[in-house]
């Protein structure tokens, strides 16, 4: 739309202009009808008459011209922003270099940082997906050291029937697998005891039926089940009519009464069944063994403290009842996302630090380049202001541009975010929950709006500025800047900045990359190499007491030891890495389980072939024989670890010990046949902990772990194990089947993912930082054009004009490294327990990354600084 | 009857744009030469067309502007834009069809059986 100079808009005009143009037109008519021989008063008459109602019209034609001049000042606040934006596109495309990085470092930053904050948010920090979830809490008693998630049924029972504190006080209880037969193959089926309270404590809505009512949650109740979504799905095809069906779970049948919520998962298995609690009356006054977990929801208005008062009062009038039992001394109450996250709380801060400095980095180099921008452009802006542009004009011109900028980088950005978190979903660190993770749209929003933010208030200082300035100053230095020292210093600090960000970053990595090689060399003190584990569940019905246990084990282990390639079978109760077995005090002989020398070790049992076939040395005495029967004197083997807490540097060999396994009342003796070599068997980040073997003869399970060794690689030889282990019996099969370097990978996978995310934004904000030094050095470049060409005319050498420029770049490279070091040291004691084997201030991580920071800035200067000494000074001296 | 308004008001915007295919004109002019040219044949009551006049202003069909009479005397002028020419050339065309079919409808002189 054309425009043309028009007098700014007002009612009053507008009413005036109308009077007299409606005035003109009557005015006419009556000398016309004057001209014609009418008096001057029935002219009037007439024209008044001709017209119609002169008011009436008024108001109409003051209305359309009010509205008319409104839609058109509309229209032209639109024209002005339209041809901003086109003239920013046409600036943008005119400094392609620039446009790219600054679009690039938005998108990059703003991409990678939603991409790993979702990865956090659904792996870590995900809210809970129980109606209440911000009352449940759990419980935790303590005997002395460490707390343990076990409570005792007695425990249970006197809170339970005395608390004030809770809507309702519920427990599960973790079994060994039941069978599950009549649905295709006999399959173990993992397995929950649960109470009917348990349910309305952690409560999602049944994906179908229901669960468990009082009355079925009572000893002969009714056998009832419910089934996990994914046990539903995979093994009883989604089929809708299950509720009402029965299942037979270890022989016995039992009626499915509900299919739970598929978001209700407590960890893995996938695939579980839950049983009625049915808490025994006779193990009400049961204060000694810690077994089942109890989840309280929190009555409307009570804090968690105040109900860890109450039941604390509670727990202490239990101990004053019962001194000889071991009671819990202490109990602790922890909501429950607490008792999630809080293990895992270390990890969620330094990767939420990490994204919020490559944000930070990214939000420098912005500034940065548009500083720069604003710098270059100094000339231009000072001749638009000469030809007439408005200060206003200018400011939203520069604006736009940056308006525009943020958003092409905000753009591209969602499409980094989308494709990183499908890059980090198909990784193959094994995470919880991580197939779960989809963009996180509030953290997209929030790193978005940063972003445009940031470019609009970097924008918007160099915008202010150029529109104040000095005209005729700047137009007589032809542009260049005269006072650029102080915007060269800021954009040094700035640079400084994100060297030293980088150099945290980078170093916070580093200590974790260390780590994970110092951690995949640890000897774990077994042969972990094709080494399959695999458990083996004997129901009760066909094996209910010791002497049908052992005597089954056995057949399984002689029909798998038979098998060609199996180099050799051993057996345990819970093998080493899947399981820290029984952990209680073990005592010398004379000593009881209050002494002070008592130990507490973890008990598992091992058969005579187990410690050969993991390759761990017995290194004094023997290890257990076929000799070691169930009749026979007790006997067992001490690891090295609880050999020493035990005996110091004595022989341990032929004394005696006992814990809690046995009598409650008398110690049942057993005499130590051999000292084996420790294991890392709670992780390969755990110190070997103590540990106490028992002949599988004389402490026998129903569960037993077994470890198999193949002479050919093991995996190869499972469909034989299978068929070996059918062939003892059809009702028996193999479940939890894994190689132990599989497990053991399990076990890294949260620090490796971690230290991968790291290394990730690390290298973010090392890309970022090369850009920043670069565009630093290449503005300084472009600002002493006239210098350079001076001094290459007078004869300097090349490398003189490099020297000097990259200099530049190396002096704010060590700034950077040395202030960056400093606050390294400061932060890196905060990842504390994620580091294994190295201090937080390693020299030799430390110093890499220093060394690489400043190799960076170095190449990062060299490029502009080449192309300096390719100016020609005519054209230099020229130009100006 | 707002058809009847709206086949009138059409009516006379198309007589307005029309009359300016000629040249710039205030008001009062226009009306003159509607006058001279049906030989006042039509009554318009002259209060209306200045609605209609500023209406077709605020479409940009017309602009307005102010000027100065052979008697020197402030009116406003108003010329056709060419997006008003274009609209009247459009408006014309279906004009023409549709007094065509009505003249045939009421010049009819025998009933169709």
């Amino acid at each position: 739309m054309k425009k043309i100079f028009r007098l700014p808009f007002s009612r009053d005009r507008v009413r005036r202009d109308v009077d007299t143009e409606l005035s003109f037109h009557l005015e006419g008519r009556i000398e016309e009808l004057v001209a014609k021989g009418m008096s001057r008063a029935d002219a009037e008459l007439e024209a008044g008459r001709r017209f119609g109602d002169r008011a009436h019209v008024e108001a109409e034609v003051e209305q359309i011209d009010v509205t008319t001049h409104q839609r058109r000042a509309l229209r032209e606040r639109f024209d002005g922003v339209g041809q901003d934006i086109v003239f920013a596109l046409r600036q943008l495309r005119k400094s392609p270099a620039f446009t790219l990085i600054a679009v690039l470092t938005l998108a990059l930053g703003i991409g990678a940082n939603s991409a790993i904050f979702s990865v956090v948010y659904t792996v870590l920090l995900k809210p809970l997906p129980y109606r209440n979830g911000d009352r449940v809490v759990r419980f935790a008693e303590s005997m002395g050291d460490g707390w343990n998630n076990g409570i005792t049924f007695g425990d249970y029972h006197t809170w339970k029937t005395r608390q004030t504190s809770f809507e309702v006080l519920g427990a599960a209880w973790s079994q060994s697998p039941m069978t599950l037969t009549g649905v295709g193959d006999p399959t173990p089926v993992a397995t929950r005891l649960a109470s009917a309270d348990y349910w309305k404590a952690m409560y999602i809505p049944p994906a179908r039926g229901r669960y468990f009512t009082d009355a079925e949650d009572r000893e002969g109740g009714s056998p009832v089940a419910v089934v996990s979504y994914a046990l539903w799905k995979n093994r009883l095809g989604g089929d809708p009519g299950i509720i009402g069906h029965s299942l037979t779970l270890n022989g016995q049948e039992r009626v499915v009464v509900g299919v739970a919520s598929p978001e209700y998962i407590l960890g893995p298995p996938a695939e579980q069944v839950w049983i009625p609690l049915a808490a025994p009356v006779s193990r009400n006054d049961d204060h000694g063994d810690h077994e089942i977990a109890v989840y309280g929801l929190l009555r409307e208005g009570v804090t968690v403290a105040q109900a860890a008062r109450e039941i604390g009062d509670l727990q202490r009038g239990i101990a004053a009842q019962y001194k000889d039992a071991w009671v819990s001394q202490r109990v602790q109450v922890q909501s429950l996302s607490e008792s999630i996250v809080g293990p895992q709380r270390t990890l969620i801060l330094t990767l939420l630090g990490a994204v919020s400095l490559v944000l930070l980095i990214v939000c420098a180099n912005v500034a940065n380049l548009l500083i720069a921008r604003a710098a270059v452009r100094r000339g231009e802006i000072a001749i638009r202001a000469a030809l007439g542009a408005s200060r206003a004009r200018i400011v939203s011109q520069l604006l736009v541009e940056s308006l525009l900028l943020g958003l092409a980088g905000g753009l591209l950005g969602v499409g980094v975010a989308i494709a990183g978190v499908r890059f980090l979903v198909t990784s193959p660190v094994p995470v919880p929950r991580l197939q779960d993770v989809t963009v996180n749209a509030p953290v997209l929003v929030f790193a978005f709006s940063l972003s445009v933010g940031c470019a609009l208030v970097f924008g918007l200082l160099p915008a202010l500025r150029a529109a104040k300035l000095d005209l005729q100053q700047t137009l007589r230095d032809g542009g260049r800047e005269t006072s650029g020292a102080v915007r060269e210093r800021s954009r040094a600090v700035l640079v400084v900045g994100e060297l030293c960000l980088t150099q945290v970053l980078l170093i916070g990595a580093g200590l974790l990359i260390r780590s994970a090689i110092l951690l995949s060399s640890v000897q774990p003190g077994f042969a972990t190499n094709n080494l399959l584990v695999a458990n083996i569940l004997l129901p009760s019905a066909r094996y209910p007491a010791a002497p049908e246990r052992e005597a089954g084990f056995q057949r399984v282990e002689e029909a798998i030891a038979a098998i060609p390639g199996v180099q050799s079978v051993g057996r345990t109760m819970i093998a080493p890495i899947h399981g820290g077995g029984w952990d209680c005090n073990v005592f010398r002989e004379g000593k009881d389980k209050n002494d002070p020398s008592a130990v507490d070790a973890n008990v598992r049992t091992a058969d005579p072939s187990y410690f050969a076939t993991l390759g761990t040395p017995i290194v004094r005495g023997r290890a257990f024989t076929s000799a070691d029967r169930a009749d026979g004197p007790l006997v067992a083997i001490v690891s090295q670890a609880l050999a020493r807490r035990l005996f110091g540097t004595a022989d341990p060999v032929g004394q005696r010990i006992a814990n809690c396994i046995g009598s409650n009342t008398t110690p049942a003796w057993h005499e130590i046949v051999g000292v084996s070599g420790d294991m890392h068997a709670s992780g390969l980040d755990q110190d070997a902990p103590p540990e106490l073997y028992y002949p599988t003869s004389q402490f026998v399970n129903q569960t037993n772990s077994f470890v198999v060794r193949g002479a050919v690689p093991v995996t190869t030889l499972l469909p034989s194990i299978r068929r070996a282990t059918a062939g003892v019996d059809p009702l028996v099969a193999l479940s939890a089947v894994s190689t132990m370097d599989d497990a053991i990978g399990r076990t890294l996978a949260l620090p490796r993912f971690t230290m991968w995310l790291l290394a990730l934004l690390g290298a973010t904000g090392l890309i970022l930082a090369l850009v920043g030094v670069y565009g630093v050095i290449s503005y300084v470049v472009t600002q002493r054009t006239r210098e350079v060409g001076i001094r290459i005319a007078l004869g300097a050498a090349n490398t003189e004009i490099q020297w000097m420029l990259v200099r530049q770049g190396l002096i704010l490279g060590i700034i950077g490294t040395v202030i960056g070091t400093a606050v390294s040291l400061a932060a890196t004691r905060y990842l504390g327990g994620l580091m294994f084997g190295v201090t937080s201030h390693d020299p030799l991580t430390f110093g890499i990354v220093a060394v690489l920071l400043v190799l960076v800035a170095i190449c990062a200067s060299w490029v502009p600084a080449r192309r300096a000494t390719r100016i020609d000074p005519l054209v230099a001296l020229r130009a100006s | 009857m707002s058809d009847d308004l709206d086949l009138i008001r059409g009516t006379l915007d198309l007589f307005i744009l029309k009359t300016l295919t000629w040249g710039p004109m205030h008001g009062l002019a226009i009306l003159r030469w509607i006058e001279q040219v049906t030989e006042s044949r039509l009554q318009i009551e002259e209060g209306a067309l200045y609605p209609a006049l500023h209406r077709m202003e605020q479409k940009g069909w017309l602009d307005g502007e102010w000027g100065v009479t052979d008697a020197n005397r402030r009116a406003k002028y108003y010329k056709l834009t060419a997006a008003g020419r274009k609209h009247f050339t459009a408006r014309l065309s279906l004009w023409e069809r549709y007094t065509q079919a009505a003249s045939m409808v009421f010049s009819a002189k025998e009933a169709i059986a």
